[in-house]
């Protein structure tokens, strides 16, 4: 079935938020972001700025009612800053204006004076000087030190991978327009209505049945507007509140650039010992998580990193503990896949360095290793592995021999371009890694005239949940697609709802829309029943017919539904889904956190011009266990949309702070996202059709993130290739491969030896070095 | 922050032509009827003065209806569309002319809206996504990428297709290279990539006129 939001996209006529019809009286709000990254604020000089034409008001934290207070996880980010900044870009001060362009020219006017502070941007000097965003987690399994003993081999090094902006095509933004009763309805781009309302609820110390907040749909979210849409629409409110009026913000992509966090950056100390047969049975980890200047959701992707430290692989000796370090960066964030690709990354980058020295195909190591049905993961949860499954079928269907023997005719005649070959075994779990937050509602009507809405809490931001819930909806009644409707998501309809991410949205929404279906359509065969003299379980309904024994009685569906209404039977359910199974002991760090595990393997190529340093992607080929997708164009164009992200990450997105905290690569002319030409000459997609039975809606697993996992091989296949040309390249551990750096390595100095040390793993920081 | 922002806000505010029309009108008008104007500056009203004679008459048909305006030169062809036609189908990504999102055509040819001054419009047509399709039967390249799924979240898609259909109209979409070339202008964060080429051939190869 078609996305169906297709005929809107494709005609111009999807409302996004910054698309909405204005009410007469709507102003415009623009964020005055702190200049310095850390600082004591002393005083703030409005006058100049209040002269401006048409400007109403500027909001300071002395404004806020309520809590100066957005911290999700952990209360320690202000709305508006008071006493001290944290983060370049840290709204201090909001202006209300007439016009777009009023606001934006009062917010230059307005003078900040601040006393500048120490500024760190390194996670290892905040951990060393004890800036933490909580105390450390360590997940383990068997015993290391133990282990090392009986390692035949055994590496140590260090990784440092960067972050990522989201870029979003729509910006972040808000429109909040009083109500009566000292109400407000809030339209926000926001993947989480829930947190909207909570923020907007606690600064203005109002409560929650007073705030209303509407989502119809995301410009793309991939994370960045979980929490970090909040802000906006706490100011908004703010304003609107003390005017009475309606305020509306819509940010610059400069300004969401530079005020919103991105990608964690991580750094990474790791140590692994494998035996004479190559099988990895020790792995020592410690992550340094760059978290910003807040927790927002730090702490969760932390958790996935942790989670997510053996990627598909079984070791029976782990030892893993990470730090989330505070430094003056904005607050960083969710992005698909949520820490979980960083802690894929570094085992990868162990592998690799083991193979390397042991001159064997990191292939090898790879297969050997993968986690078998029945293992157990670090946290305790006993695997249901396909990654074996998704190897050899990968290995099969692609000819992984033929091609390598490819590869190696390729390099071995081409003294100039070489290509790189890598796989990429990917293993996911599904579920909100905080247990309390697995759970979703779905409110269904089914009017008199047979047509049914739908409103949940999920949102839907391209990834196509909408479209998979009404298809829930249609298969559970068995009637046309076009007699079901998808509402906007409303915290008014559908309360307590947990954020659109995960990857789990389509699963908690969708079986709970399945639930609400189930009971009214018990209730209707009841109905049918009494009226056809027959028993509810002989009832069935097909392709809008109604069934007694599988014969037809001459019903269909919307007289079916008129008898009910004239019954008085109830045609609405409100139903609540919360997945079994999962439970997670957070003082032991063990337990069973996941519905199920998504698996996949991905095979790369990648040529080198080894005179520019430039590179193509020339194929990516995936098994994928989709269980069994129940919408393939979806889950196609979910995981082909994955990869591209993932290598962009990989290879080309590169984001700069400066040393002072100020962001260099601040626009798409300095941050280069992944285009048009950066896709995969070949994307080839297989489903490993798994039979088990698994915990996703009508057993078609989640999509949304594990596909980003597969674009981490590109980076390796790079590596690959350069090792290629030049054998003893000097290639650390570092995250994008941009050309510049392919370039560097493949003339690079054998002997600095394989691994930098960290104090010369500055290259996030760019310039003024 | 500022800092950053400092080149877009140039460009959005125009504060130092405006300073400059204000004196010159306040100059003009003192030497006409000093004692009147001299008050009205006083009032604060040299804002409002400035933004009169800022205004310029604009006739320009947009998707087929000519539109008689009055606009001030440095509104974008982006904002008019969006802010004051309610044409809201034309997506602002960057306002840089970065991510293609805004792109529309101006007598048959894409432009970036964003980068295109309302006022250099005058006498032209322009077509937005709003006109592409023919009442309810829709352009080709919208009936593409309906069929393709060139698209995820949907808010590159307008700037996709216009942009789509002037690269078969200007010769550049004979093969998928020649398309990733001519539609490199226009980001698709979801990556929706491939099926966007797909489209596009399958509108080139199908031979109906754009």
């Amino acid at each position: 079935m078609k996305n169906i939001d297709a005929k809107t996209h494709v005609s111009g006529t999807s409302v996004y938020l910054d698309d909405i019809p204005l009410i007469q009286g709507t102003l415009y709000g623009a964020a005055l972001g702190s200049p310095v990254a850390h600082g004591v604020l002393h005083q703030l000089q409005l006058e100049e700025a209040l002269r401006e034409p048409d400007v109403i008001r500027i909001f300071t934290a002395a404004d806020i009612p309520g809590d100066n207070q957005i911290g999700g996880i952990i209360k320690d980010e202000p709305l508006l800053a008071s006493d001290h900044v944290h983060f370049c870009g840290m709204p201090i001060a909001f202006v209300v204006a007439r016009t777009r362009e009023a606001a934006r020219a009062a917010v230059k006017k307005i003078k900040a004076d601040i006393t500048p502070l120490p500024v760190i941007t390194d996670p290892r000097e905040a951990q060393a000087q004890n800036q933490l965003i909580m105390p450390p987690r360590t997940f383990s399994q068997g015993d290391t030190e133990q282990a090392w003993r009986e390692c035949a081999h055994v590496f140590a090094g260090a990784v440092d991978i960067n972050g990522q902006e989201h870029l979003y095509i729509e910006t972040q933004g808000a429109y909040v327009v009083p109500q009566e009763n000292n109400s407000l309805r809030v339209y926000s781009s926001t993947q989480g209505p829930t947190a909207v309302q909570r923020t907007v609820s606690t600064t203005l110390g109002q409560p929650m049945h007073r705030i209303e907040v509407v989502v119809t749909r995301l410009g793309g979210g991939f994370g960045g507007k979980e929490d970090q849409a909040n802000t906006w629409a706490a100011l908004c409110a703010l304003a609107a509140w003390h005017l009475g009026k309606p305020v509306k913000y819509a940010l610059h992509r400069m300004e969401d650039m530079a005020m919103t966090g991105k990608r964690h950056p991580y750094m990474a100390d790791y140590k692994i010992g494998l035996d004479s047969s190559l099988n990895i049975i020790a792995y020592e980890v410690t992550f340094f998580q760059n978290a910003g200047a807040a927790a927002d959701l730090s702490p969760g992707v932390l958790s996935r990193t942790l989670f997510h430290c053996t990627n598909s692989y079984y070791i029976p000796n782990v030892h893993a503990t990470a730090w989330s370090c505070r430094t003056h960066l904005p607050p960083n964030t969710a992005f698909r896949g949520f820490g979980g690709p960083q802690g894929m990354f570094v085992i990868e980058a162990a592998i690799a360095h083991a193979a390397r020295v042991l001159q064997i195909d990191a292939a090898v190591i790879q297969q050997k290793n993968l986690i078998k049905t029945g293992d157990e993961f670090p946290y305790g949860q006993i695997a249901q592995s396909e990654a074996g499954a998704c190897w050899q079928k990968a290995a099969t269907l692609y000819d992984a021999t033929g091609w390598k023997q490819a590869v190696d005719a390729f390099n071995a005649t081409h003294r100039l371009q070489k290509k790189g070959l890598a796989f990429m075994p990917v293993c996911f779990g599904i579920s909100f890694t905080n247990t309390m937050m697995n759970h979703a509602r779905s409110l269904v009507h089914v009017y008199t005239d047979g047509s049914v809405c739908i409103s949940t809490g999920a949102v839907e931001m391209g990834q196509g949940v909408n479209t998979k819930i009404l298809q829930v909806a249609a298969q559970i009644f068995s009637i046309r697609a076009d007699r079901v409707k998808l509402n906007p998501t409303n915290t008014i309809n559908i309360a307590n709802t947990s954020p659109s991410a995960a990857s789990a949205t389509a699963d908690l929404n969708g079986k709970a829309t399945l639930m609400a279906c189930n009971a009214i359509l018990e209730r209707l065969k009841e109905v049918a029943a009494t009226a056809l003299d027959t028993k509810a379980d002989a009832v069935t309904i097909v392709n809008e017919q109604v069934l007694v024994n599988r014969e037809p009685t001459g019903w269909d569906w919307q007289q079916l539904v008129s008898a009910a209404f004239t019954k008085r039977v109830s045609l609405s359910e409100h139903a609540h889904y919360a997945t079994p199974e999962i439970h997670f002991d957070t003082v032991k760090e063990k337990g069973h956190p996941f519905a199920y595990h998504v698996y996949g393997t991905a095979i790369l190529e990648v040529t080198v011009d080894c005179l520019r340093g430039i590179y193509k992607m020339d194929a990516v080929k995936v098994v994928h266990d989709f269980g069994s997708s129940m919408n393939p164009d979806i889950d196609r164009g979910q995981i082909e949309g994955g990869i591209v992200q993932g290598i962009g990450w990989m290879t080309m997105e590169e984001v700069i702070f400066d040393k002072e905290g100020r962001l260099r690569s601040n626009a798409l002319s300095t941050y280069k996202v992944p285009d048009i030409y950066a896709v995969p000459e070949e994307i080839v997609i297989d489903a490993l059709r798994s039979t088990a039975d698994n915990l996703a809606i009508f057993r078609s697993k989640a999509v949304g993130e594990p596909p980003l996992m597969y674009g981490i091989g590109a980076w390796f296949a790079l590596r690959n290739a350069i090792l290629q040309f030049n054998p003893e390249a000097d290639i650390p551990f570092i995250t994008p491969m941009t050309p510049e750096k392919v370039l560097m390595a493949l003339y690079s100095n054998k002997e600095k030896g394989i691994i930098q040390q960290h104090e010369a793993t500055t290259s996030h920081l760019g310039i003024d070095q | 922050m500022s800092d950053q922002l400092k080149n877009a806000e140039e460009y959005t505010s125009g504060t130092s032509r405006r300073s400059f029309l204000k004196q010159s009108s306040l100059i003009t008008a003192i030497a006409l009827a000093p004692n009147a104007v001299v008050k009205a500056a006083e009032e604060g009203l040299d804002e409002k003065i400035a933004a009169a004679i800022e205004q310029m008459p604009l006739n320009v048909t947009i998707n087929g209806v000519k539109q008689n305006l009055k606009i001030e030169p440095r509104v974008t062809l982006l904002d008019l569309l969006r802010e004051r036609l309610q044409l809201t189908g034309t997506k602002k990504g960057c306002d840089h002319g970065q991510c293609g999102a805004c792109t529309v055509h101006i007598d048959g040819q894409r432009v970036n809206s964003c980068l295109t001054l309302a006022v250099t419009t005058e006498g032209k047509q322009v077509t937005t996504i709003e006109g592409l399709a023919h009442g309810e039967e829709l352009h080709p390249m919208q009936q593409a990428f309906l069929d393709h799924d060139g698209f995820q979240c949907g808010y590159c898609t307008p700037g996709q297709i216009m942009s789509a259909v002037c690269c078969i109209r200007e010769g550049h979409a004979d093969s998928p290279e020649e398309i990733r070339e001519y539609m490199s202008g226009n980001i698709c964060r979801c990556g929706a990539y491939s099926n966007i080429v797909d489209a596009i051939m399958d509108v080139k190869q199908g031979g109906k006129k754009v």
